[in-house]
Formats: C-alpha cells, structure tokens, sequence
C-alpha cells in the first residue's frame, strides 16, 4: 500500500513538473528581460497560487474543471470527467508549484549577463538558438533548483488537490493525502508509516538536486 | 563541451519525466476495479472482509475509501467515479437514488449510538452530565454527517442540545469522532457503539437504552456511473447475503430489519 501511495505522488509530481515547467520557464526570461507597467501586477498574480490557501486554489480549480462551474458545458460536451481523476490531481499540484519555478527562474535569468546574449545575436544566432544555446544552459542552476522546488511542492501538495481530486486509493491518493485521511480515521500507526516515506522522498529529492547542481557546478 | 553533456542530461531527465507524465495521466485500468465509498464506521469490517471477496472474484480488485456519507454522496454528485456507496444514513443513498444517481438502495445493517469519554471522566449518572462541569469538550460531527445528525437529535430529545452544543467540537466523520477522544482532543463524544468496541483510551461513560437510540439504518447503492454495474452487485450482495454479513456481525452490526 505505501508503495503504491509513493508511486503515484512521485507520478503526479514528475507530472506536474513538467507541466508547470515550460511555461514558467518562459515567464520568468519575460520578467527578467523585460520592463513594462504591468509588470508588479503579472509578478503579484503570478505568486498567488503560493501565498493564497491552497483551499481555495482548489475551489477556483473546482469551478473549472467541474460540470457545475462556468465551463460545465464545454466538460459535458466534450464528455471530459476531470474532478477526482489522476490529472486534478496534477493540475493542482502543477497550479501550486507555478510560482516557485517562476521565481527561481526570473532570478536565474536574471544573472545571465545580457551582453553575452548580444554577442551570440552579432555572431549571427538566432533568438531560439541564443536562448537554447547560451541563456538557458548559463541559467540551469536556477532553472533546476526552481524544478526541484516545484517537485517537492507539488510531493507535499494537500489542500487544492483534496478538494478537486479527492482521495481515491489508487488513484489520487497521496502521501499528504493518504496522512491526513489516516489521522481522521484514529490510525497513527498507518499515518506514521506515511509520513516516514514522505520524509524518505523529500530528503531524497532535495539532495539528489544538491548532489547534481554540485557536481554540474564544481571545475572539470 | 561541459553545457553539451548539461543539455543532454538535462534532455534525457526531460524524456524520462515525459514518459511517467503519460503514465500518470493514463486513465485505470476500466472494469478491473472497484471503487467503494464506505462510511467511516464500516471500515474495520470491510478491511477484513476485502481479501475473501477478492478471493472468490479473483479478476476483481476492491478499492476502499471512507468518508462522511454525505461528503461521498456530494462527491458522487461531483463525478467522483465511485462504483458503491455504502451509507450510515438510508435517507442519504435514497436522495442519490431520487437524482437518478444511483439504483435501488439495499438495506445493509443497523446500528447503536453510545456515549465515550476520556479515561479519566467519571461514567456518567445521566445524560443531563454532559452539560455538566467535567466535560468541557464534546466530539460530534456536523448534522449532516449522519452520526452528528443521530447524535444530535439524542441530545434534542432530552433537552440537552442547547446546553451541549457550545461545547461540541466538530469532527469530520464518525472514526474521527472516536479519534478525538482517543488522542486527547475531546473529553467526550457520541459514538456508534461498533466504534466504541475499537477505542484506544476512550471508555462507554453511558448506555443509550433502546428506547432511547435512533433509527440507524446503514444502505448501499450501486450508482449509476459505475462501468461495472454486475461486480458492483455482486460485492453488495456479498455484504447483504455473502460471507461480508458475518464480518459486519462481529464487528458488531446488526443485521438490518
């Protein structure tokens, strides 16, 4: 049963990593280069889904995805059942850890010395390959602990995914699910046992990340 | 080329990631599975009885969760993609059939309310106690959970509500209600009496006598949305009239009339 419940919080985490990466990945170069009005607002409303209580992340996430909310409709015309499935659960978990991978990435591009990308564009680069080639791999080290970030906070997501994935063994229940529901039901012993494999996960992946960044980072 | 072998470490964690993200977006396996949304108080005998229903329908796996009845019903009305409810209230699982969200509901057991209360509370001398000094704290779900609203209507009928409820402390379900005063949280609560039997530290302060106890009648519904609606007919009349009946029996249910 533990092992299960670790399984499937190390898929929707992985999941919702990848998910969120992207995205954040390109917000944060726009925030970092860019300078325009807006820009406190987009900061400000980027970092709401991690200062806001991840309930009602969750809530805003319900009225979406559910056949009740403002997009019922489209759900039932596409027949598409997405509350209580696997994928709630990594849309929460995604939503949660957005702004941390935003953050870390802004600040990582932010080091990257615009010059050095001026120099690639005069030697005749084009602005993908100046971004693949040189701001992203000058950046990784903020990029990846921005990843691991996200990853261990979408490991330890609770609130938003309660409320839009349920707990359904097998399916959408993990560690922090699987603890709390335990600990309502009077079994210590079981909500130990959790807690001890979420402890194992979380140090795992904290220093895996250290581990790679030092070895990524110290001279050949 | 130390950013070549970055890029390309970091492109095969990428490719491996991608791989468990099809995974875990992958629906279930269909048919093979199936969802039982229990209330709290069934759990120890459903637990036990899981493996021999697996044993005689050995294509078949039984996945349990518990919760409040009414917060599953809600769920259910949600889409959560349970196959059975079994309800501590009938009247919640007739509503879901009324919505045309689930079948017919069968009877499935009945059951006690007792009152518990930390070790150190003296038993009771009579219910008017629990407005009484010693107990301060007092478990009792929400009135829609169906033990809080069992519970709570006990308490009406003595007259006892409005002097109790200031001290009640909400719990979420039935189990956790017996958990509050195991773990310390509350000095008494109002429990079913099958709940009673598994406490840790909490001890029966007062028997509710018969004429006294509510009508607690327990039903299971297949729902509606269920895509294997002969297994799921199949595990609840394992429960009513299969070898589910004499685990309920020893964990202290009694047969429905």
């Amino acid at each position: 049963m533990t092992g299960e419940i670790v399984w499937i919080t190390l898929q929707v985490g992985a999941a919702a990593t990848l998910l969120a990466a992207p995205p954040a990945i390109a917000l944060g170069y726009v925030l970092a280069r860019r300078e325009f009005r807006a820009k406190p607002w987009v900061q400000a409303g980027v970092a709401l889904p991690m200062v806001l209580p991840p309930v009602a992340v969750g809530l805003g996430l319900l009225l979406l995805l559910g056949h009740r909310g403002p997009l019922g409709p489209l759900w039932r015309a596409l027949d598409v059942q997405l509350v209580f499935t696997r994928a709630a659960a990594v849309l929460a978990a995604a939503v949660v850890g957005f702004p941390l991978l935003v953050r870390a990435c802004e600040q990582a591009f932010a080091e990257v010395d615009p010059r050095l990308e001026r120099v690639a564009r005069s030697l005749g680069a084009g602005a993908a390959r100046v971004f693949f080639r040189v701001t992203l791999p000058l950046a990784s080290r903020g990029v990846l602990y921005g990843v691991v970030l996200a990853f261990t906070r979408a490991l330890g997501e609770f609130g938003a995914t309660a409320i839009v994935a349920g707990i359904l063994p097998g399916r959408t229940e993990t560690l922090a699910l699987g603890i709390y529901a335990r600990i309502q039901l009077g079994d210590d012993r079981e909500a130990l046992i959790l807690c001890a494999a979420s402890f194992a996960l979380a140090l795992g992946a904290m220093l895996g990340a250290e581990i790679f960044l030092r070895r990524r980072t110290s001279p050949p | 080329m130390p950013v070549l072998t970055v890029l390309e470490r970091l492109a095969r964690s990428v490719r491996a990631g991608a791989a468990l993200a099809a995974l875990a977006l992958a629906a279930p396996g269909a048919g093979d599975e199936l969802l039982i949304g229990a209330a709290t108080s069934l759990r120890d005998p459903l637990e036990a009885s899981a493996r021999e229903f697996e044993a005689t329908h050995p294509e078949l796996r039984l996945r349990l969760t518990y919760g409040a009845s009414d917060v599953l019903a809600a769920q259910v009305r949600a889409g959560a993609p349970l196959d059975v409810l079994l309800s501590a209230d009938a009247a919640i699982a007739a509503q879901l059939a009324a919505e045309g969200l689930a079948a017919e509901p069968r009877a499935l057991a009945r059951n006690r309310l007792v009152v518990v209360a930390a070790p150190e509370i003296a038993p009771l001398r009579s219910p008017a106690d629990l407005a009484g000094p010693a107990i301060r704290r007092i478990a009792v779900p929400e009135h829609g959970v169906p033990v809080g609203r069992y519970a709570r209507e006990w308490l009406a009928e003595r007259g006892l509500l409005g002097r109790v409820a200031p001290r009640i402390v909400p719990t979420e379900h039935a189990r956790a209600t017996l958990a509050a005063v195991d773990q310390g949280g509350a000095d008494a609560a109002i429990v079913y009496t099958t709940d009673a039997r598994l406490a840790r530290h909490a001890r029966v302060v007062w028997e509710i006598p018969d004429a006294e106890q509510p009508e607690i009648a327990y039903a299971a519904v297949v729902l509606r949305s269920t895509r294997a609606p002969l297994a799921a007919r199949a595990y609840v009349s394992f429960l009513i009239e299969g070898p589910g009946r004499a685990h309920l029996e020893r964990a202290g249910f009694a047969p429905p009339p």
